[in-house]
């Protein structure tokens, strides 16, 4: 039992061990697949002029070719390689932009969650009644709706039309606050990015709960439960929506790597100086080593997220880590 | 499933309001750049002119027509999603059956390699391709495809695998039916229902990555997109012009993007195996 059980683990892990470094390869490979003279095809259609000295250094850097080991050891020493459109080291620039990200797709993963699962147990509960119907054509609405357009569609309404929100930014800048002040200056930022992704990840939270939790409930240990007198709630909760997360936990992982479009989308329409942005920012001044830079980065990140919740969903689920 | 899969379908709001969106929205995409007098290239008119007689939509600040430059981002927009969804398809069926099918040492191996690419985030080498090398949108399409047939492949090994065991599969053995035969004869027809979700749910994702593409700014810039529109039309969200410029394309994608949601939605109930039980 427990050999199989480890197996099933390192199984696991060497799988996103092996995706980790298909991607740390192509990206050490990707300069030299790239055709002839690419340097001055990229700045000539850009708005950034190269001095002589920095077009050298740029060219010394992409023909410079470190074995797989030494650009794999030079990742790890934070020597990402450095920004010509923004005159910085990549690293820096994406640890500054990090936190942002974190925060808004973060606090948009768990507020979703949360609210997701309680809505498909509650809709689940009460199925085929008026309530649950509504709910359930809402939120395949709502599905249907890509984050280009609510995000649009906010910005338009309550940061220009109404003007209760700020149309850009993460906080007031120069706006030298009280810890208290501050805070709620960042979350007045945060509210339109955040309410848009929020209304992105919620219906397929809802919707698979929702189909989940109405398998749990024809299994004969509902049954049982409910027969036994337990009051509602604790059915409902303890003993049926405990399995109906299960899927959710899995598909949030298979999911999470297209969200990270989602995130890169409303960051660029609310103006919000995480990631998404940067990059957006990098692909239009073409600056290439930035946006090697920030892809490997947040692929690697999503590589994370997917082994973590692995092991959440062993946690989570006793048979999971018995499961031959 | 011998008989009309399709019949219950006909009965499903989801479906039907996602068949008539789709059809509508395709056929703007198929005529409706024929419809327009002007090429959605021509910068000759008067920039950031209002909507008028000539001009439904008003003019952007280049100097084009926005209904022309609209029709053919949907055109593009639609034909992406198309050819990505159906080349992911046909890898997905191939591949799926054929690792059903042979079992063993492949099948364990085409399926260590699902993994392996479902752990690699799509998007993030689209972005690096699309901007290191400027594909054509094809080849982004085709890309594409080949990063994200596994989730589908899975769906169509797992249902190939119940159908493999079924008798009238053993008596076609057992009568020496060649393997091939029974693969194009009955396992590949039998899971035809399967191609509609994948396909479905495939296209849907597509269509919504070339608007993030284009969003982004990754594709030839003279090339119409819903997506470089909004971005375009972004810009001038302080001129009052919001409505004719950058309503329109947000409309138009999410409208096109929730018909083949409804229809994903809907086939998936009606033809995943999973979710019999939840109808």
């Amino acid at each position: 039992m427990y050999s199989r059980r480890w197996s099933k683990r390192w199984s696991g892990i060497a799988g996103y061990l092996i995706g980790a470094m298909v991607l740390v390869y192509s990206s050490h490979r990707l300069p030299a697949l790239l055709p002839g003279d690419f340097v001055t095809a990229m700045f000539a259609s850009s708005h950034v002029t190269l001095t002589a000295e920095q077009d050298a250094q740029l060219r010394a850097w992409y023909i410079h070719r470190p074995d797989f080991g030494e650009y794999l050891l030079g990742l790890l020493r934070l020597d990402w390689g450095y920004s010509f459109a923004f005159l910085t080291p990549v690293s820096r620039l994406i640890l500054e932009a990090l936190p942002w990200t974190l925060l808004l797709a973060g606090s948009a993963h768990v507020l979703s969650m949360v609210l997701g699962f309680w809505a498909g147990v509650e809709a689940a509960w009460r199925r085929g009644g008026r309530v649950e119907k509504a709910a359930v054509g809402l939120m395949t609405v709502l599905e249907g709706l890509p984050e280009i357009a609510t995000g649009v569609a906010l910005l338009l309404l309550f940061a220009l039309h109404a003007g209760w929100f700020p149309a850009a930014g993460a906080q007031t800048v120069y706006a030298r606050l009280s810890l208290w002040a501050w805070l709620l200056d960042v979350l007045h930022h945060l509210a339109l990015p955040l309410a848009t992704l929020v209304l992105a990840y919620l219906p397929g939270n809802f919707l698979l709960t929702r189909a989940s939790m109405v398998m749990v409930l024809g299994e004969p240990f509902v049954q049982t439960a409910r027969a036994k007198g337990l009051p509602p709630l604790r059915v409902r909760y303890r003993h049926a929506a405990r399995n109906a997360l299960l899927p959710m936990v899995t598909r949030l992982g298979l999911r999470i790597a297209f969200m990270v479009t989602g995130v890169l989308v409303v960051e660029t329409i609310h103006s919000y100086p995480g990631l998404g942005t940067l990059l957006f920012n990098a692909i239009a001044k073409r600056d290439l080593p930035l946006i090697q830079g920030i892809v490997l980065f947040s692929s690697l990140i999503v590589l994370a997220v997917n082994l973590a919740l692995d092991w959440v969903y062993g946690r989570i689920d006793p048979r999971a880590a018995h499961a031959p | 499933m011998h008989l009309d899969p399709f019949a219950r379908l006909q009965s499903d709001p989801w479906f039907l309001s996602g068949l008539v969106l789709a059809s509508v929205l395709g056929l703007a995409a198929l005529i409706g750049p024929a419809m327009v007098p002007y090429d959605p290239h021509d910068m000759s008119f008067t920039p950031l002119a209002p909507p008028s007689a000539a001009h439904w939509l008003g003019v952007n600040d280049g100097g084009m027509d926005i209904l022309a430059e609209l029709l053919l981002g949907l055109r593009n927009t639609v034909a992406f999603g198309m050819s990505a969804g159906g080349l992911a398809l046909v890898l997905a069926v191939l591949i799926g059956v054929a690792a059903a099918w042979t079992g063993g040492w492949a099948d364990a191996l085409i399926m260590r390699l699902a993994d392996v690419l479902l752990a690699i985030p799509a998007v993030m080498v689209l972005i690096v391709s699309a901007a290191f090398f400027r594909p054509e949108p094809l080849s982004l399409a085709l890309l594409l495809a080949l990063l994200t047939w596994p989730s589908t492949a899975k769906g169509i090994r797992a249902q190939a695998l119940v159908i493999k065991n079924r008798r009238h599969i053993l008596a076609s053995r057992q009568m020496g039916a060649s393997s091939g035969r029974i693969i194009v004869r009955h396992l590949v027809p039998e899971l035809f229902p399967l191609y509609w979700v994948g396909f479905a749910a495939k296209a849907r994702m597509a269509m919504f990555m070339e608007a993030t593409l284009a969003f982004l700014g990754l594709f030839d810039p003279s090339r119409k997109s819903l997506g470089l529109m909004i971005s375009f039309a972004l810009k001038y969200y302080y001129l009052d012009i919001w409505w004719n410029w950058l309503l329109p394309p947000v409309l138009a994608l999410s409208l096109l993007i929730m018909a083949v949601t409804f229809l994903a939605v809907s086939l998936e109930k009606r033809f995943d195996p999973r979710l019999q039980e939840t109808l």
